[in-house]
């Protein structure tokens, strides 16, 4: 357990001290790197995709994702004989249009991916700060519970919370958050230990500089790249959970559309009509295929020992 | 190293703590399990009667006291569900639940650890982003979909494999394939990346620049240092693998814990779960112990402080 | 290289390991008739396997008011009174019963009966079952027997019920999930700890092994006092996951299947080996809607409206493809009491809903909260969904407010629902006062807040009336008032759906027993 900080686990590879903050040279690289590495492109092309169909569903859905009208239930795709063009992708069970539902659920994948991260990166962040600068017992008594939230899946977190508060958008972002925080936390941590060694560091302590200039000109810059590769990978791991809590019927519930929910919905009609869980099956693993190809270029592009 | 042993085994103890007192908050303040129980049509007066016989009309800091004092006896209540005390219906549970990830695990060692090498030693060719594309499907299909459509093809298609329940080996094959490749695209991935950074190092680059073959280079030098991350890898799936057995033991009517915790939460059966939630974490915390002592022993290089 | 090809040969050896098992399970698997093919039985065993979506709640049958663990326990434990598939009282563990007085009942029991350890079956059994259920107030059942004031033991074979009031429903009550006997020797010499782990009763078949969350399986009992047991054995399967339970028919490893989703009806009935059968439930379900001073739905016209504007044959027709009957009160036939008259009916007529709306004074529409469960009843969340668009039609806003169980049930009963919610009520009792008495002032207070005072005197009356022809007439006067008044918009009784193997001949019963002897082997 204290070990893993030290030795090379996995959650110590993504921590990648980044020491020269040449800014400009760097993005320049990393941009020639994105259009060399083929999958960084792919999955930087489409995830730009995929936030644009979020801003501009209510112009790309051609149906209310919510109408619902049982005379076209389980209409075919339009390329199949019963298909039409009404409805491209065809309909669910209760005869809404999957297209638009695919649409909309693009907006709550995002909305529950970013608000999560954000939240769990802020308390990652606090709680990681607190933990190098202050070490001591408070860094001890942050780490045991670091520890604690390790040894229960999080699944079984959301799973509880979930059945407390009740299934919903709001208490999804809200589980995820407080759940989310640990490794954000344990990055942090070692980041602030390793910059507190270094000469400008202690520097910049000779001459008087407070903790918070010291947090915001020396520490937050040089976590920011492994902040964004722990949080791309969770993005991805928040899309698919929420998916399996759909299908323990605590996911994100009508009239909010989820791609995890659809899904899980879609697995009554596997064997009768396809279409229904194909459709959102395949933004599921689009989407999660588009971040974690990023995650990698990024990753490889901000990490110098991977080069 | 016993030092080290010993102080790690000494931080259990706080953890442990921290775990009963999150478990505590999260089962004491779920809804009221008496309106579960009772019917319908039950009065005021009996839902009184009920509550008082389960406890729950104590202040909390009481209920705390009493939970922690019949923690520490092994005590974790008697289950609503079953009125029988929780902590054996779990123990009663884990023989399945051990079953099916044994299997599970043995095959995402097998699949994971040859594939994730290969696609770190072949960076970046066609195989490697063919490898990654696959663990990224593999990772995007939640389990109840591979387990369903596993059941389709080979139970109700071809008629080859039972299709639910425990009981002969061939029961085990489907749910330990869902669960297993669910747990192996997480592990290739980390393989990759562990082997990557095997290649990077400077004795790897001075034996390739002696004009070694590269598979003597990879065999030799590479592997033996790439397998023993290996071992923590595996012991870190051990969370993913629980999270995977919640839905793979539902879909196949597998006796096992994942499918008590879903049913006890799905009651608010607040004993099994405490109990089960704490079985869960140390078996959590034990495995990584022994994963970093296994460590430990295979790489001479660590020192512990 | 040598790494990866060890590592692919292994892969390679256990694949064709499984394939070869699977290839070998293939023959009995696929092919279901003869003998059943779960996990190498002896030949010539006949053996029953059924599958629900729940486990049984255990042993103790007092505390829980599960059909699914009462359809187990019907072939285990007995009742006083059975009754027959169409709903009619027969003799059970009682071969005769006479009333006495208002308040006292005379059994007669059967003097051949033994427990399955080999103890006779006396008057103390009787007692001892009932004054346990009637006294404990922590058993879940109690409220269903404690109008029982005592049971006084009269010789070995002959008991006296004595209730605190004139009962009409005694008979039912002795012939539901409460009333199973119970061996009264047996546990007070091992304690009710061991009988939950060893169960006995008078039953046809004996209890042998219960795996939780997997199965539980009963042998024949050979000195059974009726017809011989027909099967040799008898597995409950627990299979929650819909599509895994289908997959077990189809494939013939079960030979009932309950709860078959309405969109795989009809993969099960096209399968060469595998038939379906529907059949009315004593579920119906409705539309709780709050009069609270203050709602929308305190106003009678909105609350016309709003079931105006629900299509329930649309429901029935398109959402659970034909497992319901449309209905107009909670009271099915073959419950003493309906009201035919509102069964099979329906009021759907969105534009009348729309002009009652403006007379409400709400032409612009209104909007109010839907409650419903996810998971609970078949296609609830469905269905709740479709009544939103129905509302939606005429103008009524819906906010959709969808819980998974546990949350519902709590919030239920904790009455912090808004203006509607989606129920499934069942009746164990086939009476029509239990359905009905859910409506009553005493019961809805805080809840929905409706008050009739007519209803109030009527099921107050139906309640403690032994007047049979009257006692009947005052319920449907209930059902009548309720129809116009809406504590409930009913929407219609539903269906339940089975998957059977072709080798079974099966009726399903109203009751969703499994009762093991009138399921035959063809």
């Amino acid at each position: 357990m204290s070990v893993s900080a030290e030795t090379s686990s996995p959650a110590a590879l993504a921590v990648a001290p980044q020491a020269s903050p040449r800014k400009q040279e760097r993005l320049k690289r990393g941009l020639r790197k994105l259009v060399r590495s083929k999958t960084g492109l792919i999955g930087a092309v489409l995830l730009l995709l995929i936030v644009g169909v979020a801003l501009f569903a209510p112009w790309i859905a051609p149906h209310s994702p919510g109408k619902t009208n049982v005379s076209v239930k389980l209409l075919p795709p339009m390329w199949m004989s019963e298909g039409t063009a009404m409805y491209p992708l065809g309909t669910d069970n209760l005869g809404r249009d999957l297209l638009s539902r695919l649409v909309y659920g693009s907006r709550v994948s995002l909305i529950v991916g970013l608000c999560s991260v954000a939240l769990s990166g802020l308390i990652g962040l606090v709680l990681g700060l607190l933990s190098g600068f202050y070490g001591g017992w408070i860094d001890h008594l942050i780490m045991r519970v670091v520890d604690a939230f390790l040894a229960i899946p999080t699944i079984l977190f959301m799973l509880l919370i979930m059945s407390i508060l009740g299934p919903g958008l709001g208490t999804l972002i809200f589980v995820i958050g407080i759940t989310g925080w640990v490794s954000y936390a344990r990055m942090v941590r070692s980041e602030v230990l390793s910059i507190r060694e270094r000469d400008y560091v202690r520097s910049s302590r000779a001459v008087g500089a407070r903790n918070l200039r010291i947090l915001f000109v020396h520490i937050l810059p040089n976590v920011f790249s492994s902040f964004i590769v722990i949080s791309t990978l969770n993005v991805a791991g928040v899309i698919i959970s929420e998916a399996s809590l759909s299908f323990m019927g605590l996911g994100i519930q009508p009239p909010d559309v989820s791609w995890g929910g659809m899904l899980s919905e879609g697995r009554q009609y596997l064997a009768t009509s396809w279409w229904v869980a194909t459709f959102p099956g395949i933004a599921i693993t689009i989407t999660v295929l588009a971040i974690i190809f990023l995650g990698d270029w990024l990753r490889d592009t901000l990490d110098p020992k991977l080069k | 190293m016993g030092k080290y042993i010993y102080r790690t085994v000494l931080q259990i103890v706080p953890v442990l703590f921290i775990i009963s007192l999150i478990v505590f908050i999260l089962v004491h303040v779920t809804g009221d399990p008496v309106n579960l129980m009772l019917p319908d049509t039950a009065t005021p007066e009996e839902r009184e009667i009920l509550t008082a016989a389960l406890g729950l009309d104590q202040p909390l800091y009481i209920q705390y006291g009493l939970y922690m004092k019949n923690l520490l006896s092994g005590d974790f209540g008697t289950s609503f569900r079953y009125n029988e005390s929780a902590l054996p219906i779990v123990l009663e549970r884990l023989p399945a639940s051990f079953e099916l990830a044994g299997a599970a695990m043995l095959i995402a060692v097998v699949l994971a650890v040859p594939l994730g090498i290969l696609s770190a030693v072949k960076r970046n060719s066609l195989l490697d982003l063919i490898l990654s594309s696959i663990s990224v499907l593999g990772k995007a299909m939640p389990n109840f979909w591979v387990g369903i459509m596993l059941i389709l093809l080979f139970s109700v298609s071809l008629g080859m494999l039972p299709v639910s329940g425990r009981g002969t080996l061939q029961h085990l094959v489907l749910p330990a394939i869902t669960l297993g490749t669910g747990v192996s695209v997480e592990m290739m991935r980390l393989i990759r990346s562990s082997m990557l950074e095997i290649l990077g190092q400077d004795y790897i680059r001075t034996a390739r620049s002696k004009g070694l073959w590269e598979t003597v280079v990879i065999n030799k030098h590479a592997l033996r240092n790439a397998l023993i991350p290996v071992v923590t890898i595996t012991a870190l799936q051990l969370t993913n693998l629980v999270s995977g057995a919640l839905v793979t033991e539902t879909v196949f009517a597998w006796p096992g814990m994942g499918q008590l915790l879903v049913q006890a939460v799905y009651t608010h059966d607040m004993a099994i779960v405490q109990a089960a939630v704490f079985v869960i974490a140390l078996m959590v915390i034990f495995v990584n112990l022994a994963s970093d002592i296994v460590y430990g022993l295979l790489d001479p290089r660590i020192k512990y402080r | 290289m040598k790494f990866f090809i060890k590592a692919n040969a292994v892969v390679l050896i256990l694949t064709l390991i499984l394939a070869g098992c699977g290839g070998k399970e293939a023959g009995s698997g696929a092919a279901p008739g003869g003998s059943n093919s779960t996990n190498g039985e002896p030949a010539g065993e006949k053996t029953l396997t059924i599958a629900q979506g729940n486990d049984i709640m255990g042993f103790d049958i007092h505390n829980h008011s599960n059909t699914p663990t009462e359809a187990v326990h019907i072939n285990l434990f007995e009742y006083l009174v059975k009754k027959d598939k169409d709903m009619n009282r027969v003799p059970g563990l009682a071969l005769s019963w006479e009333k006495l007085d208002d308040l006292t009942w005379r059994f007669q029991l059967r003097d051949d009966v033994k427990f399955h350890n080999g103890d006779p079956f006396t008057s103390a059994d009787v007692k001892y079952t009932l004054d346990r259920v009637r006294a404990d107030k922590t058993l879940v059942d109690n409220s269903a027997y404690k109008l029982i004031e005592s049971v006084n033991i009269i010789d070995d074979h002959t008991v006296d019920i004595v209730t605190s009031v004139p009962d009409p429903i005694l008979l039912n009550r002795l012939s539901r999930l409460g009333s199973g006997v119970l061996p009264s020797k047996y546990i007070e010499e091992n304690g009710f700890d061991y009988f939950l782990k060893n169960p006995i009763g008078t039953g046809p078949y004996k209890f042998s092994n219960w795996i939780r969350d997997d199965r539980i399986e009963l042998v024949k009992n050979s000195d059974y006092y009726g017809d011989e047991p027909k099967w040799d054995k008898l597995v409950f399967r627990a299979i929650p996951e819909d599509s895994t339970r289908v997959a077990e028919v189809l494939t013939g490893n079960v030979d009932i299947a309950m709860n078959i989703p309405p969109e795989d009806m009809e993969r099960i009935e096209s399968n060469d080996t595998t038939h379906t059968i529907q059949f009315a439930s004593q579920r119906v379900m409705n539309l709780i809607v709050r009069h609270t001073e203050g709602r929308v739905t305190a106003d009678p016209k909105v609350r016309e409206a709003i079931d105006l504007a629900i299509d329930k044959q649309a429901l029935v027709d398109g959402i659970v493809e034909g497992a319901g009957v449309v209905t107009r009160t909670g009271v099915g036939p073959g419950n003493f009491g309906a009201q035919p008259d509102l069964y099979e009916a329906a009021l759907y007529d969105p534009e009348k809903a729309k002009q009652l709306l403006a007379e409400a004074g709400y032409p612009d529409g209104l909007t109010l909260t839907l409650s419903s469960p996810t998971g609970r009843y078949m296609k609830d969340k469905d269905i709740a969904q479709a009544i939103a668009a129905n509302l939606e039609e005429v103008g009524i806003k819906v906010n959709l407010e969808i819980l998974e169980w546990s949350k519902f049930s709590e919030k239920n009963k904790s009455n912090s629902f808004d203006e509607l919610y989606l129920f499934g009520n069942g009746n164990s009792m086939f009476d029509a006062y239990l359905p009905l008495s859910n409506n009553s002032a005493q019961n809805v207070v805080g809840s929905i807040d409706y008050n009739n005072p007519r209803v109030e005197e009527l099921l107050s009356l139906a309640e403690k009336n032994l007047n049979e022809p009257e006692r009947e007439q005052q319920l449907q006067e209930v059902q009548n008032i309720l129809a116009e008044d809406r504590p409930r918009i009913y929407l219609f009784q539903t269906k339940s759906n089975y998957g059977v193997n072709d080798r079974i001949e099966y009726q399903p019963r109203l009751d969703e027993m499994f009762i093991a002897d009138e399921i035959l082997l063809k």
